[in-house]
């Protein structure tokens, strides 16, 4: 049988930094060991990014315009986590993403760091604490130019260059969006 | 010659019919994830927007552009609309435009109509008995006319002696101060046509200016695979190049209103024009005119000819996209 439990919390970047560092001191004279602990492509990011080429509208001339040509990334945002076990309980997480982009986004290169330490209450029993944190990764939707014919040429929200709003209004609806920069994960496992 | 006493509302309020009105249109919550597609296809957008939440409906008389125009809360604000028209006779004809029946006067429908058409907009109205000048409100003004000015066939404009009233709108035409939307008539005949030995001299000193709409009536709101055709009634564009190129065509729907003639199509230009005023608020109302024309669609017409549809049925949803992106 086994149980988990898992908190999502937010703490302090540099704390975490500081953690890692601290145990990696302690270890020094030790030989460490790099694993593969995930690779992945995809993201909630990239999932949000591939939602904004649904749909399309018509110009002024009758042609369509479909976003997905603005939000179709040839390249799909990969990560690659690994763990270096520092001490048989303790190991430092650590890991990138790629990031992606298409014409009208751009999901930034991230980097992940954190720690992960584990104790034994009885035989039986683990208990274990990570804690990562990802810097960068950001999700940036970009306008478009929009021509207007006499009416002028707009920088605007590209998926609502045909809407009834106003064109520099539309501006303030560019998605930008921050991949989550803290996890916790507390997992509890009992073998019987 | 003077034509003060000679002015008829263009509009052929027909026995009330048992409407099929309104297929209500609930607006969207204000976080609602709008992924909305409307006419046909002609717009879909896909983001988190802000909505109005309102009771106003789009009804099943309107061009589905109009449902298009309002999927972002934005309904012609910053706009004011001043209708010529009557407001103080007791002439009242029954008619319904999806809020139940009513009986009211000509410029009562007329103003319904295109308040509904743009909501947000300030709507004016200037009695036209009074014969008294037209003022312009700050900003963005559009003046409908769905009414004209009728005498002996013969004389050249300029030997009309206007009462102030329609002076200052020719003025507002010519100086390009105000979007002038112009019922067409209900005579079948060209704009500014001969009809019972009379003619309508406020289509003929509106022709060539830069902001006059001439508006006729399409017998439905026309798609490409259901085409639409000009009213029985509508007059048309003729071959006159100067009314060819600022004539515009919409649907008037009256089998489901009870409303017919062209006094309700003029309303519906006046309310396009708001709406795209609310979007570019900084257009003059010569761009506005220009787009509105230039925009117009010829695809949904039966045997497009611009004698007939000038520069065809007016497209809310084309008016307001952009020419090019990128």
């Amino acid at each position: 049988m086994r149980e988990r439990s898992n908190i999502g919390a937010g703490f302090c970047a540099a704390a975490l930094l500081s953690c890692a560092f601290l145990f990696a001191s302690t270890a020094m004279a030790q030989e460490w060991t790099t694993s593969l602990v995930d690779i992945h492509q995809g993201s909630p990011l990239s999932d949000k990014a591939r939602d904004l080429g649904n749909g399309g509208y018509e110009l002024q001339s009758g042609s369509w315009v479909s976003f997905s040509r603005w939000y179709h990334a040839s390249w799909v945002d990969m990560h690659v986590d690994l763990l270096t076990q520092i001490t048989p309980d303790t190991g430092i997480l650590w890991g990138f993403g790629t990031g992606e982009q298409a014409e009208k986004y751009r999901i930034e290169p991230s980097l992940k760091l954190g720690f992960l330490t584990q104790i034994h209450p009885n035989p039986n029993s683990t208990l274990s604490l990570s804690v990562t944190s990802t810097i960068g990764g950001n999700l940036t939707e970009k306008p478009c130019q929009a021509d207007y014919g006499d009416l002028g040429t707009y920088s605007v929200n590209c998926r609502l260059a045909a809407g009834e709003m106003a064109p520099e209004e539309t501006l303030k609806y560019l998605v930008n969006a921050k991949p989550e920069t803290m996890r916790l994960w507390l997992n509890y496992r009992l073998t019987f | 010659m003077s034509v003060n006493s000679l002015k008829f509302g263009l509009a052929a309020a027909l026995a009330m019919l048992s409407a099929t009105i309104a297929s209500a249109q609930e607006a969207l919550s204000p976080d609602e994830m709008a992924a909305l597609c409307h006419g046909g296809g002609s717009i879909c957008v896909s983001a988190t927007i802000p909505v109005t939440r309102t009771t106003q409906a789009v009804q099943s008389w309107m061009s589905p552009d109009v449902g298009a125009a309002w999927a972002a809360g934005y309904k012609g604000q910053g706009v004011t609309i001043t209708m010529v028209d009557d407001f103080s006779s007791t002439s009242r004809f029954s008619g319904n435009f999806g809020l139940g029946v009513q009986t009211q006067r000509h410029g009562e429908w007329t103003r319904e109509e295109a308040s509904m058409i743009a909501p947000s907009a300030t709507i004016r109205s200037k009695d036209f008995s009074t014969g008294t000048y037209v003022p312009l409100a700050s900003g963005r003004n559009v003046l409908n006319l769905s009414y004209g000015m009728y005498t002996t066939a013969g004389y050249s404009v300029n030997q009309i002696g206007w009462a102030p009233e329609e002076a200052s709108i020719i003025y507002y035409a010519t100086r390009g101060s105000a979007v002038v939307s112009k019922a067409a008539g209900n005579d079948a005949v060209a704009v500014g046509g001969v009809t019972g030995g009379q003619q309508d001299y406020l289509d003929l000193a509106l022709i060539g200016k830069p902001t006059a709409i001439f508006v006729g009536a399409l017998s439905s709101n026309g798609t490409t695979t259901n085409k639409a055709q000009l009213a029985w009634y509508s007059d048309y564009a003729g071959s006159n190049a100067l009314v060819q190129s600022h004539f515009l065509v919409v649907g008037v729907e009256g089998d489901k209103t009870g409303l017919y003639g062209t006094s309700f199509a003029a309303p519906i230009i006046s309310g396009y024009a708001a709406i795209i005023g609310s979007k570019f608020t900084s257009a003059t109302p010569v761009q506005i005119t220009n787009d509105l024309l230039n925009t117009a669609r010829t695809d949904t017409l039966v045997n497009y000819n611009p004698a007939v549809y000038g520069k065809g049925e007016a497209s809310l949803s084309r008016a307001l996209a952009p020419v090019a992106i990128h």
